[in-house]
């Protein structure tokens, strides 16, 4: 460990993180304001892919890659390639983000240049973590997860910019197929496998868990890329077993992680974990029934597009976004923590981090995402517009409440 | 001069978990020469803790505080690995 430098540099992740905020609250907002189309199911809907697009590129992805800086030195033992080439990359990032997400929404076929400019400063981020992971010093399933998520991340935005190709010049058949393996991609496998790895990390640590065995790690790891595989595969063919196979290896491959998780907190030693981080372990059972849901969903062959996108609706918000939000509240602390107080103890009384946070709000925070989020299943559920405008006004008031606790932890 | 020394670390608290680090175990030696030179050996409960830094700096600073201290050397070790028995029962009841 000597001689290794954890990497405590704020600015580029705290970038990512504030800005990742923004995109959050506008994606609630357009959200709500298209509370009509979610009633009637309408997801392919171009605002909707820019809400989403805000949602899933602006916040979840610009959030991934702001921890990433952080976190990989930490899990990985490496410092980052290059701070200075993640500046640039986090600039081309943004602007490609924002060109691409509003022209989804107002001129689709403008939405390619966005998307090639979101491409790049992807490309450059997967190049940076490549370079950076290089030099890791072993091979375990924590770096199997995350380099597994990286290529996943690189597939994702391939057919992303195919889709994009084709609102523009048009030409490419099985725009669905293509449609469907850009979702599968991005969301089972860049986002789940990225949890997956730093959850390894993360939760013994925020537990301070010993001796869990992880022995379930590689065989999750296998069972849900092969499930993932399996799933596109099945956009491609026509064959109707192929789909709930493929839906019981990523059942298995999520159980068998869920199981790792269970033995480590099992094994812990801190009795009551912080609220952030209980929010972001519950994102897993949340995680686990989905992908009960979804099993038995494709086994019955029930292939209503209506109820699969409320699917994906539940899996990006109750366990990746989820994931993300209680996890922030661990992270930002400790990043201005480092920037304000790491040359300060043993020298004068600096508060924990626990003291950065207002515990007990992001603990009514957390329960309204909850309530919010039940509020507009059920509202879908029995077809009530004013009632689903009513929880996402909630949800969206939530998340500015949420955003705006996070910078106030900027200011202690 | 030894007690002045664990005296001072029970000032050095691990940000994350609240609880001084000498209760946590991970102070694994304290050796003062003649000259009031100190090597301190010391480990982390993980390896790539995100607070090592940190906390290796609070160790220091706070043993500078120390009239009479001459060097500081601090060895941070992961052989013998940190693991629950080397907390104190004190440490374990605030965690627990």
């Amino acid at each position: 460990m000597s001689g290794i430098k954890s990497d405590t540099a704020i600015k580029l992740p705290i970038s990512f993180i504030l800005c990742a905020l923004v995109a959050f609250v506008t994606s609630l907002f357009i959200l709500l304001v298209n509370s009509q189309e979610l009633l009637a199911g309408q997801f392919r809907f171009p605002e909707i892919w820019m809400g989403a697009h805000f949602l899933l590129l602006g916040f979840a992805v610009m959030i991934a890659m702001g921890a990433m800086y952080q976190l990989v030195p930490v899990a990985f033992l490496t410092p980052i390639w290059n701070q200075s080439f993640g500046f640039v990359q986090f600039y081309v990032t943004v602007v490609g983000i924002i060109f691409l997400s509003i022209m989804l929404g107002i001129n689709p076929s403008l939405a390619i240049y966005g998307g090639i400019l979101t491409v790049i400063g992807i490309l450059m981020f997967t190049f940076q973590m490549l370079k950076t992971l290089a030099k890791r010093k072993e091979n375990t399933a924590m770096s199997h997860l995350v380099l597994a998520a990286i290529l996943c991340f690189l597939l994702t935005i391939l057919a992303g910019l195919s889709l994009t190709w084709n609102f523009a010049f048009g030409g490419m058949a099985n725009h669905s197929s293509i449609l469907y393996s850009h979702i599968a991609f991005g969301v089972a496998g860049w986002f789940t496998l990225l949890i997956f790895g730093f959850s390894y990390k993360l939760v013994p640590m925020f537990s301070l868990s010993h001796g869990a065995s992880m022995k379930r790690a590689k065989p999750s790891f296998y069972m849900y890329v092969f499930g993932l595989l399996l799933l596109i595969l099945s956009f491609w063919l026509n064959q109707s077993f192929i789909q709930p196979l493929s839906w019981l290896f990523l059942l298995i491959g999520f159980g068998l992680f869920a199981l790792d998780i269970k033995e480590i907190l099992t094994k812990r030693l801190r009795r009551k974990l912080d609220k952030p981080f209980h929010f972001a372990t519950l994102a897993i059972i949340n995680g686990w029934v989905i992908h009960v849901a979804a099993f038995f969903i494709s086994l019955f062959h029930i292939d209503d597009p209506v109820i699969w996108s409320w699917l994906i609706f539940l899996y990006i918000f109750c366990w990746i976004i989820f994931s993300i939000l209680g996890y922030l509240f661990k992270i930002v602390p400790f990043l201005w923590w480092t920037h304000k107080y790491a040359e300060r103890i043993g020298k004068e009384s600096v508060p924990t981090l626990k003291e950065m946070i207002n515990e007990k709000v992001s603990g009514y925070l957390f329960i309204v995402f909850y309530v919010a989020l039940f509020g507009i299943l059920i509202s879908t559920s029995i077809q009530s517009g004013v009632t689903l405008f009513f929880f996402l006004a909630i949800l969206t008031v939530n998340g500015l409440l949420y955003a705006l606790s996070i910078v106030a932890v900027l200011f202690k | 001069m030894n007690d002045l020394v664990q005296d001072a670390l029970y000032d050095v608290i691990d940000p994350e978990l609240g609880i001084n680090i000498v209760d946590l175990g991970l102070v694994y030696g304290i050796d003062v020469d003649e000259d009031n030179n100190v090597r301190i050996t010391m480990t982390l409960t993980t390896p790539g803790c995100p607070l090592h830094e940190s906390i290796e700096n609070g160790v220091k600073h706070r043993v500078r505080e120390i009239e009479g201290i001459n060097t500081i050397d601090l060895q941070l070790v992961w052989e013998p690995s940190w693991d629950p028995t080397k907390m104190s029962l004190k440490a374990r009841k605030m965690l627990w």
